[in-house]
């Protein structure tokens, strides 16, 4: 089957292929031109052909300047992550069939990474988040003897199975709508890979990671839009992880945050009315001695009001909100 | 058709054009909307995440209402629609989940069985009203205005609990609709992106960024007005647009409308009636193009 | 040389040992082909265990062709060494009593193989990262190895390309750890990743260091039918069956006592057998899984759950999946001691790329990565010991401009219509007809010829991209020329063993020859090509050579 292929080209120098290769479709001498520009390539492949079985085909037989990561081709190494119609995918699970659009496939590099070349981003901002939760075990005392084990349930392990299939892939973080606007956020698998050891019973540090991941950067900066869980192909679901640590991290006690505030004010206007106050949520989300914070928000207050959009002053509660306020008595945890 | 009807919290509260020109509709498109006036707040996933069981019961009693009422539960927020299908998902798929959430609703009087089937506006058009329906009721057709679609992501993702799956095409239906409309729909990558709202409380400056990015984006392809079928997005997107702007240091001016607001129009209701001379960004100059006064 | 779980295992112990170590590797080690290592690592850790059945195991599975030293030492070192990686946070199996639960493998006497799920080599190796990350090891990350700097007769350092920036660098040290890894692209099909070239063994080689019994390369009974990718013999482990075209569990025939779970040899034989003789289904066998069950299937298989329903659109819940024979490993290497010394001083290897040797002529299942943690520490130990005694190197400068002068030609040369990939594949293609499973005199000749033939073609191969930034053109054609070496020395070891033993099979010479050739064999690099053989014994302690039957 044929199938049409455009790739983002990239190469700083400007210097391309320049040796004529049969089947090439496109004349030598390249242009020597930098920027960032698709090319368009066909090839043939059986119909259950992915999308790096086409990079390949092309840069073995048609193109050898096309610069690609790879290495396991069966979705293990976590090479060959790239934008693929736009969603970050692993190029060696993403059949040409199922990803082409008006007769073609495209590919290339996500932009919210910097880039080196071709399909090649520059993957330090991944590393370095990743290293940023300092992820590793740090070993709950009594550490056993040389030849014995901790011993902990299966289950436990199991649990973290989710987080180790991990692959550093980055597709989580390279469609990671909080990052695409702040490049401080930590970003899904650093995240997941902090709550790896959080959730690991013989790491010792849980305190210390919950305090440090509730600050600014950490989990409460992720806009739980659930890209990363769409997009990682080895399931480990990031986002749930960085609600596990939000709980984890309030139950531990560290509430001094928007986060922390934001439920309360949600659960205590639900517990209240039924219903969301939208008017009370804002400051005391933002906190009540947090003038600065509340200055900031004055201004769409005042347009909301202009627009006749504020909520009622009084908050209506709904009828049978008895049966609300029992659910909180019975199962409301520390919002009771 | 009737429903069991989930209007939301921020309908009746932040956002009322939404629940007035939700109600109008209903006539056209043969909808007898049954609201569940005592179902609680989903919780938005906040409470979700800090406390899933209180989640449960109170989004297992909203499902439980609507099944009393024999008929699917038919929400108008994206949120919503992602928080109540994740609890339905749940508890299809982890019994003893279901049980414990009955537990705490049964001397309630309430049990969850299981069926409530939850569809928001959106979906129901294509999947139950039918395009007949709603082009019949297609009064005033939107020829000259380009509509930029921007979805929440709620109403997308997870793909599991919303049925994508199965379903694909939900994926596409505001364009659908805004094409069957008369309407130009915009392409842009912003579509199916994030508004910020999750966020707003926690990291301000960066929130308004995200849905800002998204209008200008929009903006820049030609959009006239963007229309979104969650209010939380409606709150940040048009709410927040002026602050938007003054983080970006761009100018935007794009109105938002709600889903609603667009079929209104369409089904020959006047603006007013559709609240639309109630946003923070102006809709004259949109409707105007559809030679509409606000 | 190389950030696997050897490379990496063998820069940590190093590091703990006070030298100043790096890492230089051609991808980021958690792109390393230990990541693909699915079904788990063996050791005698149970109280109904010894280490001395563990030996005996590998020894009998190893056709007798093991060192029976190196294999006492890594069975009574692997208890203490797992444990270590279970203190560092892998997250084994555990069983009811919260301990280190096992699973069965291929050719041992009772289970012993330790394992997270089906991803225990991936496990491993991010856990190891980690590790090596909280250590603070300088990773010279995506710097790939052209050539090793010898001085005065030793390893003092190599030459490295640094790919972000095209720029050639010398990295003097005091010795150099070789653990690339296999050479798997010199077959096709092949299980092994698009990086395992044998970058190793060729630098190796042509520093003085022997290459030892080449021939003996593995073919894995259960690789994926089209694709080659690895379907973990931890499903033979749990229970699957191998079937053939009549729907009969053949291995009855040819290892009635361990079935499904023989040595690999022995088992790709049978399914070779059995496709050869009209029992096949379009040149594979099918893995059943069914009887399994979902649970089984989902909590301890899902990797190869998904790769075949991702690859081939099978189920292995409803349907069983196409296998066939895949060649998977090279049991043989750079000959080093049981501290991962070669000949040469200054260079040490551990890993896959090394033949110590504990797996002889072939390699149980789970014992490779027991293999790369336990010399890898060995050979960082012992190469941190060294290093202590010898001269910084003040030389290489030469090195490095003939180097340089040697790419730039390279990067000069016309395009004549030979591509690297094209060659490549012939290369493979040849390899797996006449140096796979079955060999024998004849088609061992028609092997050298043809490589030979390649060869010279190589010299013609033109790189198709002139730039600085990454080029990768470049570096296939510098792993070609790897793999072309590793090619000759599998060839000639191959040609000059006149019997079959392990995974070398001679048709023309079918039976084990304890008397001939009990002994190991040694290729030396000559410039003329044609590499030097000799032989050492192998050495052994308590097991004497048996009839070796599953």
């Amino acid at each position: 089957m044929q199938f049409t292929i455009e790739v983002g080209r990239y190469n700083s120098e400007g210097i391309y292929a320049d040796t004529a290769v049969p089947g090439r479709s496109f004349p030598p001498p390249w242009d020597k031109s930098p920027e960032r520009r698709y090319q368009t390539y066909t090839v043939e492949l059986p119909e259950h052909a992915v999308v790096l079985d086409a990079l390949i085909a092309i840069r073995e037989y048609q193109d050898p300047s096309l610069a690609v990561r790879c290495a396991c081709r069966s979705a293990i190494c976590g090479s060959c992550a790239m934008w693929i119609n736009g969603h970050a995918n692993l190029a060696c699970k993403s059949k040409l069939a199922a990803f082409t659009n008006d007769g073609k496939t495209r590919v290339e590099s996500p932009p919210s990474m910097p880039l080196i070349r071709d399909l090649v981003c520059d993957m330090t901002p991944f590393w370095e988040k990743h290293l940023a939760v300092k992820p590793w075990l740090e070993n709950k005392e009594p550490i056993p003897p040389a030849n014995e084990e901790y011993r902990v349930p299966n289950a436990a392990m199991d649990e973290l199975i989710q987080e180790v299939s991990c692959i550093s892939c980055s597709a989580c973080l390279m469609d990671c709508e909080s990052f695409a606007v702040n490049p401080d956020f930590l970003g899904p698998q650093a995240l997941a890979q902090a709550y790896r050891y959080v959730g690991d019973p013989r790491d010792d540090k849980t305190k210390e990671r919950l305090a440090e991941l509730s600050k600014p950067g950490g989990i409460w900066d992720c806009t739980h839009c659930y890209e990363c869980v769409t997009q990682c192909p080895k399931g480990v679901a990031p986002l749930d992880q960085i609600l596990k640590l939000r709980k984890l991290a309030v139950d531990a006690g560290f509430t001094n945050n928007a986060g922390t505030r934001h439920a309360d004010a949600f659960a205590s206007s639900v517990k209240h009315s039924g219903r969301l106050n939208e008017l009370t949520l804002l400051p005391l989300s933002t906190g009540i001695f947090n003038i600065i914070g509340q200055l900031k928000t004055l201004p769409s207050a005042f347009n909301m009001a202009r627009a006749g959009k504020l909520p009622p002053l009084i908050h209506k509660a709904i009828p049978g909100v008895e049966r609300i306020r029992k659910i909180f008595q019975r199962v409301g945890g520390r919002f009771k | 058709m009737k429903v069991a009807f989930f209007p939301g919290c921020v309908s009746k509260g932040a956002c009322p054009e939404l629940y007035v020109s939700a109600n109008l509709i209903a006539e056209p498109l043969g909808l007898e909307l049954h609201e569940l006036t005592q179902a609680p707040c989903t919780g938005a996933g906040v409470l979700s995440e800090q406390n899933p069981e209180l989640a449960d019961a109170l989004n297992g009693l909203t499902l439980a209402m609507a099944e009393a009422e024999g008929a699917d539960l038919m929400t108008i927020c994206s949120t919503c629609q992602g928080v109540l299908s994740n609890h339905n998902y749940k508890f299809a798929h982890d019994e003893a989940r279901l049980e414990r959430a009955n537990a705490t609703i049964a001397d309630q009087g309430f049990r969850y069985g299981g069926t409530t089937k939850v569809k928001h506006l959106l979906w129901m058009l294509f999947e139950d009203i039918g395009e007949d329906r709603i082009r019949a009721a297609i009064k005033r057709k939107l020829t000259g205005l380009k509509i930029a679609p921007f979805y929440g992501c709620y109403i997308l993702r997870p793909v599991e609990s919303l049925g994508l799956k199965e379903r694909p095409e939900r994926k596409g239906y505001l364009e659908r609709l805004i094409t069957m409309l008369g309407a130009e729909a915009v392409e842009y990558k912003g579509a199916t992106k994030c508004c910020g709202f999750p966020m707003i409380t926690f990291n301000r400056d960066k929130a308004l960024a995200m849905g800002g990015n998204h209008i200008i984006e929009a903006k820049e392809k030609g959009a006239d007005l963007l229309v979104t079928p969650c209010p939380l997005c409606h709150l940040n997107l048009d709410g927040q647009q002026p602050d938007a702007a003054r983080v970006l240091k761009k100018d935007i001016g794009v109105p938002i409308f709600h889903l609603p607001q667009l079929l209104g129009l369409a089904f020959g209701f006047e603006p007013d009636q559709l609240r639309l001379n109630h946003h923070v960004v102006s809709t004259k100059g949109a409707l105007e193009k559809v030679e509409l006064k606000v | 040389m190389g950030a696997g779980l050897a490379g990496m295992r063998a820069a940590l112990e190093a590091a703990r040992a006070g030298a100043n170590v790096a890492i230089v590797t051609k991808v980021h080690p958690i792109r390393s082909h230990s990541s693909a290592a699915q079904g788990g690592i063996n050791a005698a850790i149970s109280e109904d265990d010894t280490w001395e059945s563990h030996a005996f195991d590998t020894v009998k599975g190893s056709d007798y062709l093991a060192d029976q030293d190196a294999v006492e030492v890594m069975c009574r070192e692997a208890p203490s060494d797992i444990i270590e990686f279970e203190h560092m946070g892998v997250i084994f199996y555990r069983n009811e009593e919260g301990k280190l639960g096992r699973r069965a493998f291929g050719g041992a006497s009772l289970a012993r193989t330790y394992f997270v799920g089906d991803i225990t080599g991936q496990a491993l190796l991010v856990t190891l990262y980690d590790q090596i990350l909280k250590a603070g090891v300088k990773v010279y990350e995506e710097w790939f190895a052209t050539a090793l700097h010898m001085e005065d007769g030793a390893c003092r350092g190599l030459i490295a390309l640094e790919m972000v920036t095209g720029e050639l660098h010398l990295l003097r040290s005091k010795a150099v750890i070789v653990a690339s890894g296999g050479l798997g692209r010199l077959y096709e099909p092949s299980t092994n990743a698009l990086i395992c070239t044998g970058d190793g063994y060729s630098l190796a080689y042509r520093a003085g260091a022997p290459l030892m019994d080449m021939a003996m390369v593995q073919y894995h009974p259960t690789t994926l039918a089209g694709s080659g990718f690895l379907m973990t013999e931890a499903a033979r482990g749990e229970g699957a069956y191998l079937l053939n075209s009549e729907g009969d569990r053949f291995m009855k025939k040819y290892a009635p006592n361990k079935m499904e779970l023989a040595a690999r040899d022995v088992t790709s034989r049978a399914e070779a057998t059995e496709i050869a003789e009209g029992r096949g289904i379009d040149g594979n066998v099918l893995l059943d899984l069914r009887h399994l069950g979902r649970d089984v299937i989902l909590k301890k298989l899902p990797q190869i759950h998904e790769m075949a329903l991702d690859y081939l659109d099978i189920d292995m819940i409803e349907q069983p999946v196409p296998v066939r024979p895949g060649m998977h490993y090279q049991m043989g290497g750079i000959q080093t001691n049981v501290d991962g010394a070669t000949k040469v001083p200054g260079i040490y290897a551990a890993g896959e790329v090394a033949c110590v040797s504990v797996h002889g002529g072939n390699r149980l299942g789970a014992n490779s990565l027991l293999d790369t943690i336990v010399f890898g520490r060995r050979s960082g130990k012992a190469s941190a010991e060294y290093a202590k005694s010898v001269p910084q190197s003040g030389g290489g400068e030469d090195l490095l401009r003939r180097e340089q002068a040697r790419l730039t030609d390279l990067l000069s040369r016309p395009y004549t219509g030979e591509t690297c990939a094209g060659l490549r594949l012939e290369l493979a293609t040849m390899m797996d007809a006449k140096v796979g499973l079955y060999r024998s005199d004849a088609g061992l000749k028609e092997a050298l010829q043809a490589l030979h033939g390649f060869r010279k073609r190589y010299e013609n191969v033109a790189v198709g991209d002139k730039g600085r930034i990454f080029n990768q053109a470049l570096t296939f054609v510098l792993e070609l020329g790897f793999m072309l070496d590793c090619g000759e020395t599998i060839i000639h070891d191959a040609l000059h063993r006149t019997e079959s033993r392990g995974a070398h099979t001679r048709v023309d010479h079918p039976e084990r020859n304890d008397q001939e050739w009990l002994k190991h064999s040694l290729l030396t690099f000559r410039e003329s090509g044609e590499p030097a053989l000799s032989h050492v014994p192998v050495t052994l302690t308590r097991w004497k050579p048996e009839v070796r039957t599953y």
